[in-house]
């Protein structure tokens, strides 16, 4: 009965945030042109906005990283101010949660969980974290990291180059900032696409064949320099014997004219600590600024299309690396809108996320809405659920189960080694005990193996063995240490049970079907109780319903 | 955010419904989408092909094995011995291969271009293909790709390595992690087939079911391919738990672990056996350490018979059981050994003219294929490529290799090298 009155109370306070009074001029605009644009091309019913409860996990998931704890759930849902929704969507922007997770989630897609370069992990992600604070301008970021030479205070940028292998640094340039997938193009036009051409590859190319990775004789740290070399590149398809000649370009836009000058002119300071002499003209850092300046719009909608992806859990050109016209947009007007107001707040990111957060399409239920079967995802008429990440999911397996901050405190024993191959064959009897550890066999287990993007949810048997089996996972949900299974345990009635496990795994109240369920399940297992809590909480944190962010 | 791999082929469509969502990743679920449609179940009772591939890494010496030249510059001090087939002989090392010479072909006159180890490996596994700029799958991917599983409920590449197991993904190359191998380290299966000792059976089934109700309450009014993708994820797991007797040795005779030897490439490919009659695609056995530089003589001694031993064994029981006739089985290395001795009594890489074995699925009995000369250190006449052997093995294995094509990114691309052929003499 009491998850009746719940209900009634968030649906209340949900009409009343509709009805709120609109946010500042210009700060929610494109959160209107967001929901006209998807109403106007939804071919069918809409779903009902999402409850409080659905609400306030999937935020937490997409700006926190993980889900929320009971006692928050619990206050939000309780809470009948009209704006709570605006109210929690910055209070989450801001805080250091969102540069942590977001942190994270940079990382894997630019490195694809790759350790380049000789930058450490620990440096890169302290890099991103700190972009991530106050107001992040993404053309920016993405500037500083395709300019990066090493020096200075952002000197971890350079990992995303990695050693500054060319043709790797054209296919990830190419694929992240511009949605072309260009690897076919390296030999020759690309076979189904078109419009990409062998030049494109090619053009991008030569802003990037003067870099090399040199080692300073006197600090000995590695940079990123360039060295002078040709204006022009030539390449060859494999299936034609002419070749062709190419010097900076980006797709869609006039060659670049390197300028020639006289020698001993063409430098600005000379070679030094084994380091060569520095030219005037850099194609990098020509390519960092030509890349990211508003007058190259493909960049500003490959980074809308890709953001947008992360809260609605698909591009409107989709896949993300198959941007060009054959591949049509979903809501073609939308993107060129959202790309255009993007280039206008000066790429701010914290504003794009926040205008899709408040629109009405973001907040809608996962759930399909009347008797509609199915509706396709490009349509955006309900919430598309999205697996959690590793990160996510270890998160979140550790709030639910109540063993949270124990768990984040673990330090590495220096005398004790982990053996996480062992561990998985069964070589190595032990637990991991660090926190390092712990994730490192969540990644392994969730995540892609390193070089392969982790886009698409391909669930995998290794994955649910794991988390039926995992000796671990399992001890989590042993009651110790006031954990999840043993407050459990001190409550008596089936109702107050629910009530706490539904709130603290699934983040919402139980409906009454679930309770009465509960309390079969105890009543049959009355001898050994504890374990069938166990039981309940472990069918929980397996559903479906825990593993998306719906 | 990148789009990943999503790797088609053009095959038979019975294969081709799998993939993308429905189930994916790490060999453990490649193709298993096919669950879901109860014809392809009936196509599983029919005969399906199956692979072991013997995999002697470092390079096993011909001249100590199938192709002896006693009393030639180049012998060694072993001698050779006379088979089931007239007029040939093996090393006195192969006296079990022997014995079941009538049964398998031997191929005398390989003939590859690298002789590195660190890229050779990759290159013949990977049947060096003509560069696309793409990395291909190695042979276990390839067929656990173009076949899918043989049983839906096993995963369709299994390996059976010294060292460390787990799901392995890099051999898959473009196909994408899902077409990796389930790798058995050191013969086990991972850990987390082993329901831990605290759960019983009842508890287990009824965890599940609570697992099962909540997932059918969170069905309601949500069509996602993400729900199907999951819950197919647990049915796998399952079903895998369910059958893990497969990977349990203590179920094989005393007598075949005799037969097979005690050693880990004995035990290993009795294992394949085990795994074969189970209903696995493809199982890879790797041994290590074939890489004789120095003291040739002596190591073939000891490697030699632990490959001939259990080689002989699985050929005859395979035969025994009537799978020869759908088993394909191969003994190979990345290349063989220099005919010269060097200074430290060892042999060198060789991949000018070396030899390999096939035996089953309509592969000749009892041939003996390809002419050397020089004493066995040069092909005479046109040696086979790598090409050759994959075109072969996709051939037997029903695969029509020269108009198969994988679908990656747009570009159709060939399952073999363009310009190799499969090797006529050698097939039935």
């Amino acid at each position: 009965m009491m998850f009746l009155g719940m209900r009634t109370t968030s649906l209340l306070a949900l009409t009343l945030f509709l009805a709120a009074p609109r946010l500042p001029a210009g700060d929610g605009q494109l959160t209107g042109i967001i929901d006209s644009h998807i109403a106007r091309l939804s071919g069918g019913s809409l779903s009902s906005p999402s409850d409080d409860a659905e609400f306030f996990r999937r935020i937490h998931l997409d700006l926190a990283g993980i889900i929320p704890s009971a006692g928050e759930t619990r206050e939000f849902l309780a809470d009948a101010s009209p704006g709570k929704r605006t109210v929690l969507a910055d209070r989450l922007l801001g805080s250091k949660d969102f540069s942590v997770h977001w942190a994270d989630l940079l990382s894997v897609e630019l490195l694809k969980r790759q350790n380049l370069g000789k930058v450490q992990p620990r440096e890169w992600q302290a890099f991103l974290r700190r972009c991530l604070e106050k107001k992040p301008q993404w053309n920016r970021i993405v500037h500083t990291m395709i300019a990066a030479t090493g020096t200075g205070p952002d000197r971890a940028a350079m990992k995303f180059l990695g050693t500054g292998g060319h043709h790797q640094m054209t296919r990830d340039i190419a694929m992240l900032f511009l949605g072309m997938d260009l690897e076919c193009a390296r030999c020759h036009d690309h076979p189904s696409v078109k419009t990409w051409e062998q030049a494109d590859y090619w053009g991008l190319y030569a802003y990037l064949n003067w870099t090399r990775a040199a080692t300073n004789s006197k600090d000995k740290k590695e940079y990123l320099v360039e060295v002078l070399g040709k204006s022009e590149i030539e390449y060859q398809s494999v299936f034609e014997s002419v070749s062709d000649t190419t010097g900076p370009r980006l797709p869609g836009l006039p060659e670049k004219t390197v300028p020639e000058l006289a020698k001993g002119e063409e430098f600005s300071s000379p070679a030094a600590n084994g380091l060569p002499p520095v030219p005037i003209f850099l194609p990098r850092k020509e390519l960092a600024a030509d890349l990211t300046s508003p007058k190259n719009l493909a960049f500003a909608r490959n980074s809308v299309n890709r953001f947008w992806a992360r809260l609605m859990g698909r591009g409107i050109i989709h896949p993300l690396d198959q941007v060009h016209p054959g591949n049509a947009p979903s809501h073609p007007q939308l993107l060129e809108e959202m790309a255009g107001l993007f280039i206008s707040r000066d790429y701010d990111l914290k504003w794009l996320l926040r205008s899709i957060l408040l629109s009405d399409s973001y907040q809608r239920s996962s759930r399909l809405s009347g008797k509609s079967a199915t509706a396709s995802p490009e349509s955006y008429r309900q919430a598309l659920p999205r697996a959690l990440t590793p990160e996510q999911l270890l998160h979140s397996v550790l709030r639910a189960t109540g063993n949270l901050e124990k768990t984040r405190g673990l330090k590495a024993d220096p005398t004790k080694k982990f053996d996480r191959k062992g561990y998985f064959t069964g070589t190595h009897q032990e637990l991991p005990e660090s926190y390092e550890e712990i994730r490192a066999v969540f990644i392994q287990t969730f995540g892609q193996p390193p070089g392969e993007p982790e886009t698409e949810f391909a669930p995998g048997l290794n994955q649910s063995l794991f988390l039926m089996n995992d000796r671990l996972l399992l001890s989590w949900l042993q009651p110790v240490d006031n954990n999840l299974v043993q407050r459990l345990g001190a409550f008596k009635t089936p109702a107050e049970i629910s009530e706490n496990l539904y709130l603290e795994v699934l983040s919402r109240l139980p409906t009454e079907a679930e309770t009465t369920d509960l309390g079969l399940y105890l009543e049959k297992n009355g001898e050994r109780r504890t374990a069938a809590l166990g039981e309940l909480a472990w069918a929980l944190i397996n559903s479906t319903e825990f593993r998306l962010n719906h | 955010m990148a789009a990943q791999n999503n790797p088609q082929t053009c095959l038979d469509p019975v294969h081709e419904m799998s993939r993308r969502r429905v189930l994916g990743v790490l060999g453990g679920l490649a193709g298993f989408g096919s669950l879901l449609n109860p014809s392809v179940s009936r196509a599983l009772e029919k005969k399906e092909k199956q692979v072991c591939l013997i995999w002697l890494d470092g390079g096993i010496s011909q001249y100590e094995s199938w192709h002896p030249r006693p009393g030639t510059r180049f012998a060694g001090p072993f001698r050779s011995i006379p088979t089931r087939v007239p007029g040939v002989h093996f090393s006195e090392l192969m006296q079990h291969t022997a014995r079941i010479a009538d049964k398998i072909s031997v191929i005398r006159t390989m003939e590859t271009k690298d002789p590195n180890h660190s890229t050779g490996v990759p290159r013949i596994q990977r049947g060096d293909p003509i560069d696309r700029g793409v990395l291909y799958p190695y042979l276990g991917s390839a067929v656990s790709k173009l076949l899918g599983p043989a049983d839906p409920a096993l995963p369709p590449y299994i390996w059976i390595k010294p060292g460390n197991g787990g799901f392995i993904h890099r051999e898959a190359g473009f196909l994408g992690a899902r077409h990796g191998a389930l790798a058995l380290g050191d013969g086990r299966p991972p850990v987390h087939i082993h329901r831990p000792s605290g759960i019983s059976a009842e508890n287990d089934t009824a965890r599940n079911a609570l697992r099962k109700k909540a997932n059918e309450r969170f069905r309601a009014n949500r069509g996602a391919a993400e729900i199907d993708a999951y819950e197919t994820s647990y049915e796998m797991a399952e079903r895998l738990m369910a059958r893990k007797e497969i990977f349990d040795e203590s179920t094989l005779s005393q007598k075949d672990k005799e037969r097979y030897g005690s050693h880990p490439l004995g035990r290993h490919i009795l294992q394949a056996r085990q795994l074969l009659e189970a209903g696995v695609r493809f199982i890879k056995v790797n041994s290590y350490h074939w890489d004789t530089h120095g003291d040739n003589f002596n190591m073939s001694q000891r490697l030699v018979p632990q490959v001939d031993r259990p080689f002989a064994a699985l050929v005859e029981d395979l035969d025994e059981r009537g799978m020869l006739d759908n088993v394909l089985v191969v003994v190979m290395s990345e290349f063989g050994r220099t005919p010269n001795v060097n200074s430290r009594m060892g042999r060198d890489h060789w991949p000018d003219c070396w030899s390999l074995a096939l035996a089953g699925c309509g592969i000749r009995q009892g041939a003996i294929i390809g002419e050397t000369a020089k004493d066995g250190a040069w092909v005479d006449g046109t040696g086979y490529d790598i090409g050759d052997l994959f075109h072969t093995i996709f051939t037997v294995l029903g695969i029509d290799s020269k108009r198969a094509r994988y679908e990656h990114k747009g570009q159709k691309l060939a399952i073999a090298h363009d310009k190799c052929k499969s090797i006529r003499e050698v097939m039935l």
